[in-house]
């Protein structure tokens, strides 16, 4: 009964966890969406959002303003991103647009280090990372407060973002430029702003995204290689859609801890750090698109 | 009237350049990549509430030509580097494709280009994105669309990236009138299509021009259909109008038979030689 129970709460781990890099690649999702690049800098906005909401706190700004003040901050870089390089890479190749995100990400880490300095931060959310006493003794289950509450949240923002992108202008606007970017501008969908949308949107998401893991591991440079967790993650969920980016994420955090636990002893531990990678390599060998990728439509 | 000669290099003989023409395109040059050169010389005039055809094989220029008026030249690195072109009175020269919507011109690009994962009807309101229309609004101007286009009415739930050709192109159409243009820049509507098809979508074009009073320049290099429907022709070449026209004197004109039929005891060949040939022949005469 409590192998079962372990089972039972391994796994519950791993889903909770699986929502904090669900949540790290839908930034990617959303501007893979929108402009069909891969955008390296992700990882970065989500280090420079959360660095620049902890530097705004210690200026002593209140947590919710210090929020509000963020995202007015991310939208600034979303804008400056689509005025200072996409703007003038219209058109160019896909390629020249994911070099042009590799140097983008080196201006935000440098850019967020220079002004707010490279000491590590705690981040206080006020959620401790420590089991429910409530759950504990009820159901003999020990779950993280903090792991739930990173859950809701991605879970909230998610079904947010998809209600806009299935029920709004501006969500249709997105979904045909995804299409067809030059059949869009045809029609009078206005390419800028939905970059600056776009953008602004994967902002949001990143700075969420910081302080779940901050509060966590800290706010601190390794966060930007964490965020390519999200690699994985979108490999196996697929890179333009939200529901992969959630279901990918679920199975990567499930997947890394069992294997963590039952398997992970016959290799000397520590497989977390790269089962999820050997797991996309099955599926670009099985299922390239991903699970919930859109396929690619050809009609003969 | 019969059709007029290849224009000079200075001038050409654009025909009533009169008040009311929604578009002038006035001796436009178009290089690409700042290089490679693809239209010369073109001048053509659409009057308001006519159907202009725009001639010409592939790589002459007919796109090329769409895509300054439509100003989508610059998201493929093109510009156009001389002349000016005026539609409704407004110079196109510093409007984006955005901009040009909002003024009432759209094009329909050449190959379709649906929005393949959504649907069909989701592709026709997407053609609305440039006007505030409340959601009863939009029901009605789905209507009117349904009105002409009656075969989407039942595909309008299928994605349209799994529908017929003849579909495809018809949701690219009635997604572009969606926006309530003045004037629809047509590219190729005919190409991959069954000549049943062809027909049905150009019976469309014309009941769009007749009733919604829409002003249409047409790229095609299907000619007698074209022709067919149109008013006015325009033939170009290697970047250049080579002939010009009333529909029917062009449609009638041995040089288009020969150039695009191929009917010729020599086979087919290029349009200059036809004209070389003719200029050869009178020469021949002044001699004798």
């Amino acid at each position: 009964m409590t192998e079962i129970l372990f089972f039972f709460e391994v796994v519950l781990a791993g889903m909770l966890a699986g929502t904090m890099y669900s949540l790290v690649a839908l930034g990617f999702v959303l501007i893979y969406k929108a402009s069909a690049t891969f955008n390296f800098a992700q990882g970065a906005m989500v280090f420079f959002a959360v660095l620049s909401f902890v530097g705004f706190m210690e200026l002593g700004l209140p947590f919710a303003l210090a929020f509000v003040v963020t995202v007015f901050l991310m939208i600034a870089v979303g804008y400056a991103t689509e005025r200072l390089v996409l703007e003038p890479l219209m058109s160019q190749s896909e390629d020249t647009m994911l070099m042009a995100t590799i140097g983008l990400a080196f201006v935000l880490q440098g850019l967020a280090q220079a002004v707010w300095g490279v000491e590590v931060r705690r981040l206080d959310l006020g959620i401790g990372d420590f089991p429910i006493p409530w759950v504990a003794e009820n159901l003999g289950l020990f779950v993280s407060a903090l792991d739930v509450a990173a859950g809701v949240v991605a879970a909230v923002l998610i079904v947010i973002l998809a209600l806009l992108f299935r029920f709004t202008k501006m969500g249709l606007g997105l979904r045909a430029v995804a299409d067809d970017p030059g059949a869009a501008a045809s029609i009078g969908i206005p390419l800028k702003t939905i970059m600056l949308m776009v953008w602004s949107a994967a902002g949001i998401v990143a700075l969420v995204a910081g302080m779940l893991w901050g509060a966590r591991a800290g706010v601190q440079f390794a966060l930007v290689d964490l965020a390519l967790k999200a690699l994985p993650v979108l490999i196996i969920g697929g890179f333009s859609s939200i529901p992969g980016a959630i279901v990918g994420g679920l199975i990567i955090g499930v997947v890394e801890k069992t294997l963590e636990v039952y398997v992970g002893p016959f290799f000397g531990g520590g497989i977390e750090g790269w089962a999820p990678y050997v797991l996309a390599i099955f599926f670009l060998l099985w299922r390239p698109e991903g699970l919930f990728g859109e396929k690619i439509i050809r009609r003969v | 009237m019969n059709a007029t000669p290849p224009p000079t290099p200075s001038g050409n003989a654009a025909p009533n350049v009169a008040q009311d023409d929604i578009l002038v395109v006035d001796s436009i040059e178009v290089v690409y990549d700042n290089v490679i050169s693809a239209l010369h010389d073109v001048s053509l005039t659409v009057p308001r509430g006519k159907i202009v055809a725009l001639l010409g094989g592939n790589g002459a220029g007919k796109s090329t030509t769409l895509k300054s008026v439509s100003t989508m030249l610059a998201g493929e690195r093109g510009k156009v580097t001389r002349g000016t072109i005026t539609y409704d009175g407004t110079p196109v020269r510093d409007q984006t494709p955005s901009d040009m919507v909002g003024l009432g011109m759209v094009q329909v690009l050449e190959g379709r280009r649906c929005f393949g994962h959504l649907t069909v009807e989701e592709n026709i309101i997407a053609g609305a994105y440039s006007r505030s229309l409340s959601k009863g609004d939009i029901e009605a101007e789905l209507d009117r669309i349904y009105g002409y286009f009656k075969r989407l009415r039942d595909r309008r739930k299928s994605q349209a990236g799994y529908t017929s050709g003849g579909e495809q192109q018809m949701t690219a159409v009635a997604r572009a009138m969606m926006a309530k243009p003045k004037m629809l820049l047509l590219d190729e509507p005919s190409m991959g299509l069954a000549p049943q098809l062809v027909a049905e979508i150009f019976n469309i074009v014309q009941e769009l021009n007749k009733h919604e009073h829409v002003s249409i320049l047409l790229a095609e290099q299907n000619t007698n259909v074209a022709l067919r429907n149109a008013d006015y022709g325009y033939v170009i070449e290697t970047g250049r109008v080579m002939l010009q026209g009333p529909a029917q004197t062009l449609l009638n004109d041995d040089k288009i038979k020969e150039y695009y039929l191929g009917i010729s005891k020599e086979g087919r060949k290029n349009f200059r030689d036809v004209l070389r040939k003719e200029s050869e022949s009178h020469a021949d005469l002044h001699h004798h």
